[in-house]
């Protein structure tokens, strides 16, 4: 047996527990060749546990999330612009499609006497503005949720 | 007791994502510190250039970050985000056409070990002439013996980071190591 030496995988592979084959043991305490070729592995392995673990040069954290916020806020200035372009789209394609009926809304208002028309425009003004509030208010809620860490873990 | 630390990891990932996908951007810090030591030994192990290796980490971890929804837990965390890294070095790799393995036969041919070379001595202090020999090796090469070694993932871990079979990592890692003590032996030789 000790002239048919044992394969670097076999000694791996015994070494690292990966396999306990009694013949392989058998044949370590005779063969004094295959002996010290586990030794070499046995240092090899020592040594490669003792490296230190790999670094980097910069502040990974600090790097990350500069690059993070800056995706967020990049994508929230995306998302104002799609809205505001979809917005601009409708109000356009309603205009566009009024126009035909310019006489008939304009006949809606000179109907109706001036204190009317007026009491109109000003519930439709303070209902606005209303809206208006409400969205800045919840607005300013998330952007203090997502900003200034408010969000407590959930269990 | 690991099956009882891998639930609760898993438990934390959950609170740390769900905590992210929330809105609460501040916690992907927490990500980043938990990770950037396994990041940093497979960038840094299949990379050399210092500015590649930022822009590369930044490249990682805005993939997590815009990836983090599909995240299904099925992995550690941890394992997830290797695996990101892995894939994105890998491609760096392929786009500057360095071979991750296939620098073998030229290592290897470098240094043809003799019957003799196998009975010279592997000083265990000679930390640095292993860490250089390792730098020696394919990328991959040095990716497994660090994540195997140093980090000391099981090879199924190893194999979720990498994509690639059990058999394969156990085979590349023998090759690995075999290479290595034959040129650290070639080493001492050579002295």
């Amino acid at each position: 047996m000790t002239n048919n030496h044992l394969t670097d995988e076999t000694l791996q592979a015994f070494l690292l527990k990966e396999s306990q084959d009694d013949a392989v043991a058998a044949h370590l305490s005779a063969c004094a060749e295959c002996r010290e070729k586990l030794e070499n592995y046995q240092r090899l392995v020592a040594g490669m546990q003792k490296m230190a673990p790999e670094s980097f040069a910069f502040d990974v954290t600090t790097v990350v999330m500069d690059k993070v916020v800056r995706y967020e806020r990049q994508k929230k200035r995306m998302q104002e612009l799609v809205f505001w372009g979809l917005l601009s789209i409708l109000i356009i394609v309603i205009i566009a499609f009024s126009i035909p009926f310019l006489s008939q809304i304009r006949a809606v208002f000179t109907a109706i006497p001036v204190f009317t028309m007026l009491l109109i425009i000003g519930t439709g003004l303070v209902v606005l503005l209303f809206l208006i509030v409400d969205l800045n208010t919840q607005y300013k809620r998330k952007a203090e949720k997502i900003f200034q860490n408010k969000l407590q873990p959930i269990r | 007791m690991k099956h009882m630390s891998n639930e609760s990891g898993r438990f934390s990932d959950k609170v740390i994502v769900t905590n992210i996908l929330n809105g609460n951007i501040q916690d992907f810090a927490v990500v980043v510190t938990q990770t950037e030591k396994l990041v940093a030994q497979i960038v840094r192990k299949m990379t050399t250039n210092a500015d590649d290796q930022k822009d590369l980490v930044q490249d990682i971890y805005l993939k997590v970050y815009q990836n983090l929804p599909s995240f299904q837990f099925k992995s550690k965390l941890s394992t997830w985000i290797a695996n990101i890294a892995y894939n994105t070095t890998v491609r760096y790799l392929q786009k500057k056409k360095i071979p991750i393995i296939g620098m073998e036969e030229t290592t290897e041919s470098k240094f043809i070990a003799t019957e003799d070379a196998e009975f010279d001595t592997i000083k265990t202090e000679a930390v640095d002439i292993l860490t250089k020999e390792i730098d020696q090796l394919p990328p991959l090469y040095k990716t497994l013996i660090t994540l195997y070694h140093l980090e000391e993932l099981p090879n199924k871990e190893i194999a979720e980071i990498t994509n690639l079979p059990e058999g394969t990592i156990k085979s590349y890692l023998y090759r690995a190591r075999k290479m290595l003590k034959d040129n650290v032996n070639h080493h001492y030789k050579n002295r």
